[in-house]
């Protein structure tokens, strides 16, 4: 658990972050989501400390971070940033390899460990492992980037915006590629972005920033896009606000009709589909009606009414 | 050919000066990329520093050879040592100022990401920023080689036995002057020219996923 406990970081004049108190709770996915210069890269540099604090403490679970020797604090959190910074003159295994040589781990151990971490970021070792960076693609690199923050398996995972430089294809590859991983690896991560759709495709909770570093809402993505805090939350989530709500849920989550004597509509679409998905296909067809199918069976048909229902 | 052979005749008298040439070059430079590697280094850190070393150095390459070989002797003593501290002299400025272009050169976002990972400052420096700088530095090195090569025959005014002597007994003389000059002359040029050759070899070798290299 990371504690940030009435924390505030002042540039000269600006302040960055205000007076922040936020509790990140362990194997969670946490946002650090707003505005361009509302200080959501300070927040996040400060648990690493690359920034330290004017005032308050952060503290991981129950230590304040600025007991720990600051080195092996960064070692034993793994750090991702949007430019991804890997070293290059050295291979991707020299890379993935970073902490745990650090850390002075055996030849032997250090090789499993790179190995396992490129299979679990979907880059074949036999393939990678001996390139430089310079022979990666951008979503290849930072796949790497993230396989070296995971070098020695570390708790926390700190992300700064890791996708905002890659193309909306390959950025949702990898976006769901980071659900998976987290499926199976349940670290903390706090996840810097300023797209909202990412934030709430990703987020367990988001953290809304507005500027001048101040918080505004802390909240699960469905309750901040239903229930925004502030006149400023409904603002910065906008207009799409509601059709991003769809998005959260499953098909299967809203209450089905009957065939009634309609008969079974020929487009049909998956229990668990989104709703945003759902409305898509509603609109595209001539009756706004939609069949729902699981494993070839049809458990009912879809509306906008229905639709409507589910977010109200 | 009169030159070719003059040049074998007198291998006997050339050959130990062509040694004592290489012998003061080496020790000089070896001095140089020193110092200039910790000056430079320095540098990259602070921008005072940067500023004194640069000034500095940039000051004593303004200083005409023949001057700075006559007044280190006053000191040091004539020979080979006034000649090695004057060519250290004149090396220090390509060597820090390549070390400093070569570690400023590195993206910040790679300093960023191995400070994140819990490098410290002297692992950061090893490990990243002189490997990646590297081909910018032997650049700089290479500069410097090709410089104090030549300006080493200056030397012979204080009386080091290196390749200055051939040129400057010409002055003295009026049969075979132009012999006795190129007898230096084409040994410092070939000396040059391959030393320019190896550490090119070497850098292109090196740069290989490092910073580029600019057409130094
Ligand atoms: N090292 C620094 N020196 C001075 N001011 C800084 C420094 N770092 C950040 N700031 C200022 O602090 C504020 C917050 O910056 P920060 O980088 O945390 O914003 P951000 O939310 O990450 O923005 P973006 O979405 O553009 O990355 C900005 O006004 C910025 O100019
Ligand atoms: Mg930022």
């Amino acid at each position: 658990m990371i504690t940030f406990d009435r924390v505030s970081k002042r540039f000269g004049e600006v302040v960055a972050v205000r007076d922040l108190s936020l509790e990140i709770a362990s194997g969670e996915i946490v946002v650090l989501l707003g505005p361009s210069g509302c200080g959501k890269t300070t927040t996040l540099r400060m648990v690493n400390r690359l920034v330290e604090p004017s005032s308050g403490t952060i503290r991981i679970d129950g230590r304040d971070t600025r007991e720990m020797d600051v080195n092996l604090l960064r070692r034993s959190i793994g750090y991702v940033i949007q430019q991804v910074g890997l070293f290059p003159h050295r291979t991707v295994a020299e890379n993935v390899a970073t902490v745990p040589r650090l850390l002075g781990w055996d030849r032997a151990r250090t090789h499993r460990r790179v190995e396992g971490l490129l299979d679990l970021v979907g880059l074949p070792p036999g393939q990678y492992a001996h390139r430089l960076p310079s022979e990666l693609s951008g979503g290849e690199g930072q796949r790497v980037g993230v396989a070296r923050a995971l070098g020695a398996d570390p708790d926390i995972l700190l992300m700064d915006e890791p996708f905002g430089a890659i193309d909306p294809l390959v950025r949702g590859r990898l976006q769901d590629e980071l659900l998976r991983l987290q499926q199976v690896l349940h670290k903390t991560i706090v996840f810097v972005t300023h797209d909202i759709d990412e934030a709430v495709r990703l987020g367990d909770r988001i953290a809304l920033f507005s500027a001048g570093g101040a918080l505004e809402q802390y909240a699960a993505p469905d309750l901040l896009l239903g229930a925004p805090a502030s006149a400023f939350v409904d603002e910065f989530l906008g207009d799409g606000r509601m059709v991003r709500r769809l998005g959260l849920r499953r098909v299967r989550s809203a209450r089905l009709r009957d065939p009634d004597g309609q008969g079974v509509p020929a487009t049909a679409i998956d229990a668990d589909a989104t709703l945003r998905e759902a409305l898509d296909a509603v609109l595209g067809t001539g009756d706004g009606r939609v069949a729902v199918r699981e494993s070839g069976r049809i458990l009912g048909i879809i509306d906008s009414e229905s639709i409507r229902e589910a977010v109200r | 050919m009169s030159t070719v052979r003059y040049i074998l005749d007198n291998w006997g008298t050339l050959g130990p000066q062509v040694e004592t040439h290489l012998e003061i070059v080496a020790i000089a430079m070896a001095i140089a990329v020193a110092v200039g590697l910790g000056l430079g280094i320095g540098s990259a850190r602070s921008a005072r520093v940067a500023a004194a070393s640069l000034a500095v150095t940039s000051t004593l390459l303004t200083v005409p050879s023949f001057a700075l070989f006559g007044l280190l002797s006053i000191w040091v003593g004539l020979e080979d040592p006034p000649v090695i501290i004057g060519l250290v002299l004149y090396a220090l400025l390509p060597v820090v100022r390549g070390t400093l272009t070569g570690i400023r050169a590195v993206d910040p976002a790679v300093i960023e990401a191995a400070r994140g990972m819990g490098m410290g400052g002297a692992q950061r420096l090893l490990r990243v920023e002189l490997p990646l700088a590297v081909p910018v530095i032997l650049g700089g090195i290479r500069q410097a080689t090709v410089m104090v090569v030549a300006i080493a025959t200056v030397g012979a005014v204080v009386g080091a036995n290196d390749l200055g002597q051939p040129i400057f007994s010409a002055l003295y003389r009026s049969t075979a002057t132009t012999p006795r000059i190129l007898a230096g002359v084409i040994p410092v040029a070939a000396i040059g020219l391959l030393a320019d050759g190896v550490l090119s070899l070497v850098q292109r070798r090196l740069a290989r996923g490092r910073v580029a290299v600019g057409a130094t």
